[in-house]
């Protein structure tokens, strides 16, 4: 759907990979606190505490690199001149979640999007021609690697209960 | 293009309050709640610089989601309380938020005219073709046959509103359509809205997952528009005489009519000559 | 009748020029030195209907017409009907009109007035360009001792673009109206007075209410066109314009009282002048204007309703909608100028209210002193300057409230700009922040805080007008508002005149209610009559309502769109005195 001009090209200095680490953490952990907040709003505990855990997991993820990037002055990215076109690949489209997901279901989304955030350095490791962007980004893969590793035995411990679709008897509401 | 031109102290994050929205989990709105932050952050507006405006609906509660100064007014009225606002305070970012039942039902008449009037303002228009807020009634864009509503349980049978041809028509002068399923070019196109002078118009397929689920399929169903912006009224109108409602991504239309903007200059001391004008 | 005065209508139809010979006739008086009031009434044709001018000539400050004309001054009898209830003639008054247009209708006869022939038509004939118009003008200023020199001084104001021989054709027939005049029998003469000695101003309600919103500080206005409040848009246009303002024509009424929300909301005191179809139209939104604390002015310049009514002329019928309109409980102010003159004070007054309680401030005039020219007094200068409560800046660890609940009930208001009190102004039921809230408690709170900020203002001595006759009280009152004050003062002066004692009350705050004061404003009274041009008693109910009246209280009430006559209300107070004599 994306122009996706940018989704392809390789990043070759240090300063920019890191301003995408930096894009890519703080999109992740925003977006799962947003949707831990959305799922509590509707009283989804479940659901809420998998996207707050994983949250809790990125910001730990964001305030090591803020600490590694603190005296660093990186260049600004606009949000479409990423080089991952579209979102960052760690963030889970908000409209992919739903009220009636099950405690899986969003297990498997988020495995997903940590899967393609991998995904993401691992063709940057592959793409670049600078030897510390290499390093790095492969440093980078590998965390990512276990978050999805964490996901993947969350996802194995699911049992039935987690598998279903959290329903609801009441009808919507009319607010306003 | 990567540019160090110009300090960025703000982010996206910077742009949103504390209040938690109400939103079903899913619904388009916080992916635009989201475009709006991130076009803010990209532009670098203090936030008491900024003004969001709206009326009644779902998506119009997205001004107490901000961090900016906020007015949640009467259903329908958002247009002419913004258009107020900047008139007098042109030192402000204006944008207005809402919904296709606000704008172009109970509110039609202010989008004519907001239109017309050209005052500097970003509209953006969450389309999810429904009335969330009262329990999915059909709005004026849903098609007639959709039978999903009691109060029309055979269908509206009447054409769905066009707004982006009545836009064009009324003197928009900024146009553009976006998807709720891409966020990162819908931020990018607020951006050109806020810049663009005069009445910028954005609307944006943001699907209700309560009432319309089958919107969902929007982020499957929605392309990329082909060609660039015309600045060519006559041309736009064309493209959207063919156009399915599901071009989406790039602006359609940039004109060049200046903005409205009456005078105002703060020229205190003379009401004594106004009332010289009465003494015998 | 204690004021001498005169009063005359210049009638006539299309090409006639009537209202035109009534400005030039009310600035020849102004430059006399008298006092004036003149109203029209018109067909409805957009051009070349008949047309009335009413005017009422005094060497005092005029506060109504009277109860009947002594002269009407018929340049044509075309369609003169449908003015005959608004011309009440007697046996003193005197027709003129033109045998070139045959003799006076039967329906202008009833009171058996005296008739006498001027003829216009050939006296204009004899001077090139000369209009009978002028004719009329010059045998009218003869008969009631208007001095020739002060009709010069403002043809020669008017003409001047049209050139000396335009100012001469009219002047020659002005003389040979005056010439004319000697065979006519006489009317009442008022003696001529030096000009310099009384400060005077020529003014219509509905210009008054633009330089009042003006002086009050408003900068921003937003309107829709409508009678008969447009003449005060048409003033203000250009007027805010040279103070640094703006005015916006917009698309609706609802669209006006927006759009003024929005630029008060950004700090810029505004206001909407409408008339009842409008107002209707508004209601909704003045609700959120009390809601979401954002202060404004709204004047209804009132005519004849319900629905389109009678658009062109006068009732005193919104004060319902204006006080109870509003959907839930929504405290706001309801003002009411009562005299040309007073819409000056009234609207400035308004601002000053509406800025300093955060509050929608509705402003009732009407037709009858909207669209009526006076000359008055100078009015006084005033202190009143729209002051509102703001938050001047962030208080580190501490959220603005924006709704903070205080002592007053008003809450320092930031204004957008300010850095660190962002907030959302909200229409929802909100909590001190403006964070929507369904609680009870919340609801409890915002809405004591509404109320008591209007509750708990000092709003002086300027909640009524109170004039007692020259000897006293006495325990007779009239209670009254808006236009039917003129009369009602006219009543009390001749009341006085004949020895007797009573109070007039005239409302300027309409809500909210000052009982207190009303109670001490009618200590010692016994007898009272309420006064209004309702045809349902709108007035008399309310303070029926939220007053204790004295046990013998009477409603003159009628419907418009005509005004009450001193002589009417006079007679009510009579007969209210020899009913408990």
């Amino acid at each position: 759907m994306s122009e996706g001009s940018t989704q392809d090209q390789p990043i070759n200095s240090l300063g920019v990979l890191l301003a995408h680490a930096l894009a890519m953490e703080t999109d992740a952990a925003d977006r799962y606190g947003e949707l831990a907040d959305q799922m509590e709003m509707h009283r989804k505990k479940g659901v809420a505490g998998i996207f707050r855990r994983l949250q809790n997991a990125e910001q730990k993820h964001l305030a090591e690199l803020e600490e590694l990037t603190a005296e660093m002055d990186l260049p600004h990215i606009a949000p479409w001149d990423f080089k991952w076109g579209g979102e960052s690949p760690e963030a889970i489209a908000v409209g992919r979640v739903s009220y009636h997901m099950s405690v899986k279901g969003a297990v498997l989304l988020a495995l997903d999007h940590e899967k393609q955030a991998y995904e993401f350095y691992r063709r940057i490791a592959n793409q670049t021609s600078d030897s510390e962007v290499r390093r790095l980004a492969r440093q980078f893969a590998d965390e990512e690697l276990q978050h999805v590793a964490w996901l993947e035995e969350w996802r194995d411990k699911c049992g039935p209960d987690d598998e279903k679709p959290l329903d609801d008897p009441d009808p919507p509401l009319s607010q306003e | 293009m990567e540019s160090c031109a110009q300090k960025k102290t703000y982010k996206a994050k910077d742009y949103k309050s504390e209040l938690k929205p109400i939103w079903c989990p899913g619904c388009g709105d916080y992916t635009v709640l989201n475009s709006i932050t991130r076009a803010l952050a990209e532009l670098g507006l203090p936030p008491e610089e900024v003004a969001v405006v709206s009326g009644i609906g779902c998506s119009s509660r997205i001004p107490a989601y901000t961090s900016v100064y906020g007015f949640h007014g009467v259903h329908g009225r958002a247009l002419p309380v913004a258009t107020g606002l900047k008139l007098a305070r042109p030192d402000l970012t204006v944008l207005v938020t809402g919904g296709d039942g606000d704008g172009f039902s109970i509110g039609g008449n202010h989008f004519l005219h907001a239109c017309r009037r050209n005052v500097d303002l970003t509209y953006i228009v969450m389309d999810n073709q429904v009335y969330g807020m009262t329990k999915g009634q059909a709005s004026p864009t849903t098609a007639p046959d959709w039978e999903g509503s009691k109060l029309t349980p055979d269908g509206t049978g009447i054409n769905p509103f066009q707004p982006l041809v009545v836009g064009l028509a009324s003197g928009a002068n900024f146009i553009a359509r976006v998807s709720a399923s891409d966020p990162i070019n819908m931020a990018k196109i607020i951006v050109e809205a806020i810049q663009h002078p005069g009445f910028s118009l954005v609307q944006v397929l943001s699907p209700c997952v309560t009432f319309r689920p089958e919107q969902q399929e929007w982020r499957d169903i929605v392309r990329t528009a082909v060609v660039d912006y015309t600045d060519d009224a006559a041309r736009a109108a064309r493209r959207l005489m063919t156009d399915d409602g599901f071009n989406v991504g790039k602006v359609l239309y940039k004109g060049s009519r200046p903005p409205f903007r009456p005078e105002f200059e703060h020229t205190d001391g003379s009401v004594a000559e106004l009332e010289a004008r009465f003494a015998l | 009748m204690t004021v001498k005065s005169v009063s005359l209508v210049i009638a006539g139809s299309g090409g006639a020029g009537v209202v035109t010979a009534g400005s030039l006739l009310l600035e020849a008086a102004a430059q006399a030195g008298w006092y004036a009031l003149m109203s029209r009434s018109s067909g409805p044709q957009i051009r070349g209907g008949e047309a009335a001018a009413m005017l009422r000539f005094a060497t005092e400050p005029v506060m109504s017409h009277d109860d009947s004309f002594h002269l009407l001054m018929a340049i044509d009898w075309e369609n003169i009907n449908r003015f005959s209830a608004e011309i009440p003639l007697v046996a003193e008054s005197l027709i003129v009109g033109d045998p070139a247009h045959g003799d006076a209708p039967a329906a202008l006869l009833s009171g058996k007035p005296r008739q006498a022939a001027l003829p216009m038509v050939a006296l204009a004939e004899r001077i090139e360009n000369g209009r009978p118009n002028m004719v009329a003008l010059g045998a009218i200023a003869a008969m009631i001792g208007l001095p020739p020199e002060a009709m010069q001084a403002v043809v020669e104001r008017n003409l001047k673009r049209k050139g000396q021989a335009a100012i001469d054709a009219s002047m020659a027939a002005f003389h040979a109206g005056i010439a004319a005049a000697v065979d006519l029998p006489a009317i009442p003469k008022l003696p001529a007075v030096a000009a310099a000695a009384n400060p005077r101003w020529s003014i219509t309600g509905n210009e008054a209410t633009g330089l009042g919103v003006i002086r009050g500080g408003v900068r921003f206005v937003a309107a829709y066109p409508i009678t008969p409040a447009t003449e005060v848009l048409e003033w203000l246009a250009p007027s805010l314009a040279k103070v640094g303002g703006m005015l916006v024509q917009a698309e609706d009424e609802l669209a006006s009282i927006n759009q003024i929300i929005g630029a008060s909301y950004g700090g810029v005191p505004a206001m909407t002048a409408t008339s009842g179809p409008g107002l209707s139209l508004m209601i909704e939104s003045l609700g959120l204007a009390v809601a979401a604390e954002v202060p404004l002015v709204v004047v209804d310049v009132m005519r004849v309703g319900p629905s389109t009514g009678i658009a062109t002329k006068s009732e005193q019928s919104d004060l319902n909608i204006a006080v109870y309109g509003l959907h839930g409980d929504a405290p706001h102010v309801v003002v009411a100028a009562n005299s040309v003159a007073d819409c000056l004070f009234t609207t400035q007054w308004a601002v000053h209210l509406a800025e300093a309680m955060q509050v929608p401030t509705l402003v009732l005039t009407d037709q009858a002193m909207g669209q009526a020219r006076a000359i008055v007094p100078k009015p006084a200068e005033l202190a009143f300057i729209g002051q509102r409560l703001t938050a001047p800046a962030a208080v580190e660890g501490q959220r603005y409230k924006r709704y903070a609940v205080t002592a007053s009930g008003v809450s320092p208001m930031a204004i957008p700009g300010t850095p660190g009190l962002t907030h959302t102004a909200d229409g929802l039921e909100h909590n001190e922040f403006g964070t929507p809230s369904s609680q009870a408690s919340d609801h409890q709170a915002q809405m004591d805080k509404r109320q008591r900020k209007i509750s708990q203002f000092n709003y002086g001595d300027h909640w009524a007008d109170i004039e007692d006759s020259e000897v006293g009280a006495g325990d007779t009152a009239i209670i009254t508002w808006g236009s039917a004050t003129g009369p009602a003062r006219e009543a009390l002066q001749r009341y006085s005149a004949a020895g007797g004692k009573a109070r007039l009350l005239s409302l300027r705050l309409i809500a909210p209610v000052q009982p207190e004061k009303m109670a001490e404003a009618l200590r010692g009274i016994e007898r009272a009559v309420v006064v209004e041009q309702s045809h349902s008693g709108q007035f008399y109910r309310m303070l029926r309502a939220f007053y204790d009246l004295p046990a013998k209280t009477v409603s003159l009430h009628q419907g418009g769109p005509l005004p009450f006559g001193p002589q009417q209300i006079l007679d009510q107070l009579n007969q209210l005195n020899a009913g408990s004599a």
